[in-house]
């Protein structure tokens, strides 16, 4: 791109990339990472990478994103939300809802098929319905599965309910002027309170049984697992690029400068003349939505939710990974959300060799937490740039 | 010089404790004032009641042409309808540049679409260099502020009331831990600044006022005890008693 007239470069409106070109590389490093993986992967390269890895992968980036977010919400706005993965939860729910019943619904009607006299629309709705609630004793829909037949009304469904509930949370907490630790406290109320519900069984959405089978995609039952999984996969990273830019452009320039502000004194940028209450409700509600999409994107590659899912616990290894990988730096939370969730699942499933002591043998299943709440501790003392702030050093000496 | 701002029959108390009571006077447009008073007499009370921090018991408090009623409104309406206010404390953006800090200032639609959507303009960079021009921070509009001195946060955040293009600026305590040189510039551009439009200064430094040389309020325990230019004041014997013969 040529400027015409380069006298005044501070004063003159660049273009997006020009002002932000850490967005640039991160696109190139998650392209390099997607054609890597792609051409490693069994069903569309050499087969280096199994399948069960691509989802891992997959749904690692789906953590990114939702990392991404929790960055914006907390790094930036500095909202320290204890409660996004209940956003992150019912996008998974309100996907899950229709891969159940599609793929239940195709099953039963095969199953009928043999049967003399063809099934009225009821009795279908009934088999469909008691094979989806029989594990909680129920044989009929309950209303919020009123629209579970329909794709497109169930991704909707995705954005809105996220979206919705961080409307309404977030405006009366706001309104009421709740912040710093108790505003912390009440999310994680809210996220604890969505977990309580849905494991009652009559919540209608299975209780603890949860929504299982989702890695079936309905419609596409010949097509072997390999293969979804790299769609999956392909998703995912597409949405992180996608949200990384949404963001970046987002927090580019004024409005940026005035979330910040707020992170740093809410009420100077009130007598700015600035409603703060709705530039917070604004992040909260965008970032409660991208949860959801990440979470849309995450449980068809996991198989399976379940309240656990949504228990306080994640949002808080939420807010780890972000403060490991570095707060206000949009790449500082990929960063962190990656390289924790991947080690996580590395020390948990066994990955790591235990260390022999003579006395007593370290088991990483049990002590990963331990280290791990070592490092948040070691991060937020010591480096509190986490590991994003190495970029800084690196861009800073390179110029 | 018409009335900008009324203050009628104010008062508020805090756990029993009457911040102000009973408080009445106006400030004209364009108008230089100075607020006096021993600590505890109200005076920053009387600026958290006008931009809407501290909501008083009774009273009225009404602004402008139309003489509409600050009371309820929030701070950021305030703010809007034209009232800017300085801390004594310097509160800048300390991780933003100083150009931000001005931008984030200047007076444009506050809405969040607006400006989520707003462009940096020419317009918009050529008001930041006349601002910075007058408080003196020309060759530091790039820099962190949180690098400047202190006089210069102070001056830089009298810099963003006037970006804000208020009609009334409230100035709590401005040379706080200035240099004597420091001072004189920030009489300077308060003096100017309340060429067109109403500032009113609350100080405990006497020379400062006398430098200000405008008319001068006398607060104590909650409400006016004298009003004038400063000589009159300081010649009250009830003012030598509670303030100045201290």
């Amino acid at each position: 791109m040529t400027r015409p007239s380069d006298a005044t470069p501070t004063s003159k409106p660049r273009s997006f990339i020009a002002n932000n070109p850490s967005v640039l590389w991160f696109l190139l490093a998650l392209a390099l990472f997607t054609l890597g993986v792609t051409a490693l992967s069994e069903a569309t390269g050499s087969g280096v990478i199994s399948t069960s890895f691509v989802k891992t992968l997959g749904k690692t980036l789906c953590l990114c994103l939702i990392a991404i977010a929790m960055d914006v919400v907390w790094g930036y706005c500095g909202i320290l939300s204890l409660g996004h993965f209940a956003f992150f939860g019912i996008g998974g729910y309100a996907i899950g809802m229709w891969l159940m019943y599609a793929r239940t619904q195709a099953i039963v009607v095969e199953n009928l098929s043999a049967s003399v006299i063809p099934p009225t629309p009821a009795e279908l709705s009934d088999a469909i319905a008691s094979q989806i609630f029989g594990v909680v004793g129920a044989s009929e829909f309950p209303a919020i599965w009123a629209f579970s037949h329909s794709l497109v009304l169930q991704l909707a469904m995705v954005v809105l309910i996220p979206g919705l509930l961080a409307l309404v949370f977030g405006w009366l907490a706001f309104r009421s002027r709740v912040t710093g630790v108790y505003l912390s406290i009440l999310t994680q109320a809210m996220t604890l309170a969505l977990a309580l519900y849905l494991f009652q069984n009559d919540s209608g959405l299975r209780g603890n049984n949860g929504l299982s089978g989702l890695q079936n995609i309905p419609g596409f039952e010949q097509v072997p697992q390999a293969q979804i999984s790299m769609a999956f996969f392909w998703a995912s990273a597409v949405a992180l690029g996608l949200g990384y830019v949404m963001f970046a452009w987002v927090l580019r320039g004024k409005f940026g400068n005035v979330i910040r502000a707020i992170r740093d004194d809410e009420a100077r940028v009130r007598f700015l003349g600035y409603h703060v209450e709705s530039y917070k409700l604004f992040i909260f509600t965008l970032t409660a939505i991208v949860a959801g999409i990440a979470g849309a994107l995450y449980y068809p590659q996991a198989g399976i939710i379940n309240p656990g899912e949504v228990a306080p616990i994640a949002s808080i290894y939420l807010a780890v990974w972000v403060a490991i990988g570095g707060r206000g730096r949009l790449y500082g939370a990929v960063i962190g959300a990656a390289l924790v969730s991947l080690l996580s699942s590395w020390f948990t499933g066994g990955g790591a060799p235990a260390i022999n002591l003579g006395f007593y043998t370290i088991q990483w299943t049990d002590w990963w937490l331990v280290l791990l709440g070592f490092s948040f501790v070691a991060v937020t003392l010591f480096f509190p740039g986490g590991i994003g702030s190495l970029f800084d050093k690196l861009v800073r000496r390179s110029s | 010089m018409t009335t900008l701002l009324e203050i009628s029959g104010v008062s508020v108390s805090f756990d029993g404790f009457k911040a102000i009571n009973n408080l009445s006077f106006q400030i004209g447009e364009p108008e230089l004032r100075a607020i006096i008073g021993p600590n505890g007499a109200g005076k920053t009370t009387f600026m958290d009641i006008v931009t809407g921090k501290t909501k008083p018991d009774q009273g009225r408090v009404l602004w402008g042409d139309k003489g509409i009623s600050l009371i309820g409104l929030s701070e950021s309406r305030i703010s809007r309808e034209g009232i800017g206010r300085k801390f004594q404390k310097p509160t800048v953006f300390e991780a933003q540049s100083v150009r931000d800090n001005l931008a984030m200032a200047l007076r444009n639609p506050r809405g969040p679409f607006d400006v989520l959507f707003y462009r940096k303009n020419a317009g918009g960079a050529a008001r930041i260099e006349k601002v910075a021009e007058q408080i003196g921070l020309s060759d530091a509009l790039e820099r962190t502020a949180g690098e400047l001195s202190h006089g210069q946060k102070q001056w830089l955040e009298i810099g963003m009331l006037l970006a804000q293009e208020p009609r009334l600026l409230l100035v709590d305590e401005p040379a706080a831990g200035m240099t004597p040189a420091e001072r004189q510039k920030t009489t300077d551009i308060l003096v100017e600044a309340a060429r067109t439009r109403a500032v009113v200064v609350v100080e405990h430094d006497m020379d400062f006022v006398r430098r200000l040389d405008c008319k001068v309020t006398v607060l104590n325990e909650g409400s006016v005890l004298a009003e004038g230019s400063l000589d009159h004041v300081t010649q009250n014997p009830e003012v030598i008693d509670v303030y100045l013969g201290r």
